[in-house]
């Protein structure tokens, strides 16, 4: 067991119990300092510490009082997901029924054609909008009382519209090889890969928003 | 009774002496710290020679830390002849406040625990 293993380990068990990264870097640097005068005097880490050193670093983390956020992922996913599946629904409802208005209130003249691209566009966009608005929303109200949670909501904003963009785009290559077939099982495979691309940044940006520090202005505000 | 002690091993009595410790270690480095400042491991000695057996380190460098973040005891880097400077923990003027006050809080415990230890003792006669 060697001084840098000892944190290494130290700072695993600390991030597995949400201390903030610059508590990490101060419990760290002191134990550090506190190791290597130890070495110096010839006692190693194992003497010092015995054979839990993530033991140990609960424990100090526990006594140092250090600020802690638990990322509670599974809470986050069911509100997330909870969020995008009403606002899909409710958006499909209004668009259904703004789409009939429009279509008897005015006739698009024949000279007008828009590309396909522009229409499939403004489709999964506008979708991708919808979803993304309802899950940060959701996000918003319902685990208000969660630690950082506007930062999280602030970061899905950043993440999500790119990561639909790129399940979307993996979920169309693979029905373009599978000859764009209605099957449920090709159906469900693309499905599963918008939705992994969902619940992955939504992981990420909680990810971010629970082990950066955060800076003056967003600490007030959240 | 004296055979359930007896039938205690090394394993239950550190265990016990464990329990014991936890609700008075801070108090306990606070007066050591009070007698003369020391660094980590140091007080991990003074407390060995003090009787209490072997506490680690493990144990004695979270409660300093605690001890430090309530402003009971600060640190002074102190240059070392082997190696890096170490940290000597000293009381501070509030840790000195707190230890008058638990001390007395613990004397007036530990006399409500002794009384009920040599009642209880005198009434199973076990103490013939």
């Amino acid at each position: 067991m060697t001084i840098d293993s000892v944190l290494a380990t130290a700072d695993r068990e600390w991030r597995a119990l949400g201390v903030h990264q610059r508590d990490r870097a101060t419990l760290g640097a002191d134990l550090r300092a506190d190791l290597e005068a130890a070495d110096a005097d010839g006692l190693t880490p194992a003497e010092l510490l015995g054979t839990d050193p993530a033991g140990f670093a609960r424990n100090l983390a526990e006594e140092a009082g250090v600020e802690r956020t638990t990322p509670r992922y599974g809470a986050l996913f069911g509100v997330a997901t909870a969020g995008a599946v009403i606002a899909l629904v409710v958006g499909y409802v209004v668009v259904l029924g703004l789409h009939q208005a429009f279509v008897a209130a005015f006739d698009l003249p024949r000279g007008v054609h828009v590309p396909v691209w522009l229409a499939a566009g403004a489709f999964y966009g506008g979708i991708v909008a919808i979803v993304v608005a309802g899950a940060v929303v959701a996000v918003r109200v319902a685990l208000r009382d969660v630690p950082r949670i506007r930062h999280t909501a602030a970061r899905m904003t950043v993440l999500l519209p790119p990561a639909f963009g790129a399940g979307i785009a993996a979920a169309v290559a693979v029905g373009w090889a599978l000859d764009f077939r209605l099957t449920p099982a090709v159906i469900s495979a693309e499905a599963a890969l918008v939705l992994l691309a969902f619940l992955g940044a939504t992981a990420l940006a909680r990810r971010w928003s629970v082990y950066t520090p955060l800076s003056v202005r967003e600490s007030a505000e959240n | 009774m004296w055979r359930m002690i007896a039938a205690e091993g090394p394993d239950e009595a550190a265990e016990r002496q464990a329990q014991l410790l936890r609700g008075c270690l801070d108090m306990c480095l606070l007066a050591l710290l009070t007698e003369e400042p020391a660094h980590g491991y140091e007080l991990v000695r003074r407390l060995e020679s003090s009787g209490f057996g072997a506490v680690s380190y493990g144990t004695v460098y979270p409660l300093v830390t605690r001890l430090r973040r309530l402003g009971l005891v600060s640190d002074v880097p102190q240059p070392s002849p082997t190696g890096p400077p170490r940290k000597v923990y000293r009381v501070t003027d509030a840790g000195r406040e707190r230890l008058t006050i638990w001390r007395k809080q613990w004397i007036q415990f530990a006399g409500v625990v002794n009384a009920a230890v040599d009642v209880r003792t005198s009434e199973s006669g076990d103490d013939r």
